[in-house]
């Protein structure tokens, strides 16, 4: 029979022992488990959001067709003025090509958009993510940009079977370069602080000393297109103070992100047709 | 084989309705950590083991959260092995002492993880409050459910006919 002092450490012992024997475990090991142990949540993570959906489904079955009728002719009225503006987009896409080959510039990359709904939202402190019901069986590549109706959701970093997940602006792993709407010079947003009951937000760095914007004098911030992940003119939040760095070189601010990145049901992947 | 599955399910359970909740409460900007409800149920009630148990629940929390694979392994046997040190010394016969050991196994697990994952932010004192306010949050939900969850973990034991094991057989 073990005596009780060595009894009672040993808990310590097989964490010492299981601590060690972690270190020289192979990392394809390490992300072979990790990968089977996400695959293992997927079907729950997914049934979850289909019951959801279903739920939604029969509440709007209840409304009334009077209610039905009107948003339908909403709908109409904003299909007309979307049907304008395609026409406009498809003139501007030839002028573009056109201007492409006469001055022999390379063309912008080229994307495929693939909606995909949210399984699972993961807002803590310390990261921002969310998971979307398409993975590898929709050809979801690692790293495409995710977006919205309101900008930029965020990129993707994980690929698995059936589900993706997306790394979200506002989480302190995104960091990315960004413009002043109407400026050209590149500046670095990153996210990270997330205040209980309010919009997330970010921080923007490198900001050049001839910028200016305030509570009352906001300025969009949007993708510069540096990188080649995101394309150019995406919004990314709206510049809420500017102050001066520490060394005085450039200004240091504050970003608000869109409030609706916390309730995302639906998200548009932007796959890139020509992949490296 | 069957014991370790009755541990191990209400711990899938658990993942489950947690990752449940924080989706809903997400447009608040609020989280709620349940880590030490994946250790008190297994240690509290007078048994031995429940290691591979508390193992399992931290890789599965490993692979669903963006951290180094391994961060909630370590996390919840370390936790693991504290609580079976002090079990003795702790009133964990009845609803009200599991609750209290497992609300302050919650807030040392929080404070933990939070200085293993605060280096990443960009402001890192700016985050604090926001930690402070989904660990209240934590808290209080974490009393509700508890009872519930030990429940479960009793009734899953009770179900696969599995009868907890003495901590002096």
């Amino acid at each position: 029979m073990p005596s009780p002092r060595l009894d009672s450490a040993k808990p310590f012992l097989t964490l010492g022992i299981v601590a060690i024997l972690w270190f020289v475990v192979p990392a394809g090991v390490k992300t072979f488990t990790r990968a089977s142990f996400f695959e293992l949540t997927a079907p729950i993570s997914l049934s979850t959001s289909y019951a959801r959906d279903l739920g939604d489904y029969w509440s709007l079955r209840l409304h009334s067709n009077h209610e039905l009728i009107e948003a339908g002719r909403d709908m109409a009225r904003l299909n007309a003025s979307f049907e304008l503006a395609v026409q406009q987009n498809t003139e501007m896409l030839a002028e573009i090509e056109r201007l492409e080959q006469l001055l022999r510039l390379p063309s912008f990359k080229d994307y495929r958009y693939e909606h995909a709904r949210v399984a699972r939202r993961d807002f803590s402190g310390w990261w921002q993510r969310i998971v979307i019901r398409k993975g590898r069986n929709f050809g979801i590549p690692e790293g495409a940009p995710v977006v919205f109706t309101g900008g930029v959701v965020g990129r993707v970093t994980e690929v698995y079977a059936t589900t993706a997940v997306v790394e979200l602006i506002s989480s302190p792993n995104v960091r990315l370069a960004g413009v002043i709407e109407g400026d050209s010079r590149p500046i670095s947003f990153q996210g990270g602080v997330n205040p209980t009951f309010a919009p997330a937000t970010g921080v923007v760095e490198l900001i050049p000393l001839d910028i200016f914007a305030g509570p009352k004098a906001t300025k969009r911030l949007v993708t510069s297109g540096l990188g080649g992940v995101f394309p150019p003119g995406l919004t990314l939040g709206t510049v809420t103070s500017v102050e001066l760095s520490s060394d005085g070189l450039f200004k240091t601010g504050t970003v608000r992100l869109d409030e609706r990145l916390g309730s995302l049901v639906e998200v548009t992947v932007l796959v890139p047709l020509i992949q490296n | 084989m069957r014991r370790q599955l009755a541990l191990c399910l209400p711990a899938l359970i658990l993942w489950a309705v947690t990752s449940e909740l924080n989706h809903a409460i997400s447009g608040l900007r609020v989280y709620a950590f349940f880590g030490a409800l994946y250790l008190t149920p297994l240690v509290l009630p007078h048994e031995r083991g429940g290691r591979l148990a508390a193992a399992l629940a931290g890789l599965l929390c490993d692979a669903t959260t963006p951290v180094l694979f391994g961060t909630h392994l370590f996390l919840f046997l370390a936790g693991h092995a504290l609580l079976r040190r002090v079990r003795d010394r702790v009133p964990r016969d009845d609803t009200l002492g599991r609750v209290i050991v497992t609300l302050l196994a919650n807030l040392a697990l929080f404070l933990t993880f939070s200085f293993t994952q605060i280096h990443r932010s960009p402001a890192p004192a700016a985050v604090w409050p926001r930690l402070m306010g989904d660990l209240a949050c934590s808290q209080i939900l974490l009393a509700i459910v508890t009872p519930w969850y030990f429940a479960l973990h009793a009734r899953c034991l009770e179900l696969a006919r599995v009868h907890p094991r003495s901590e002096f057989a």
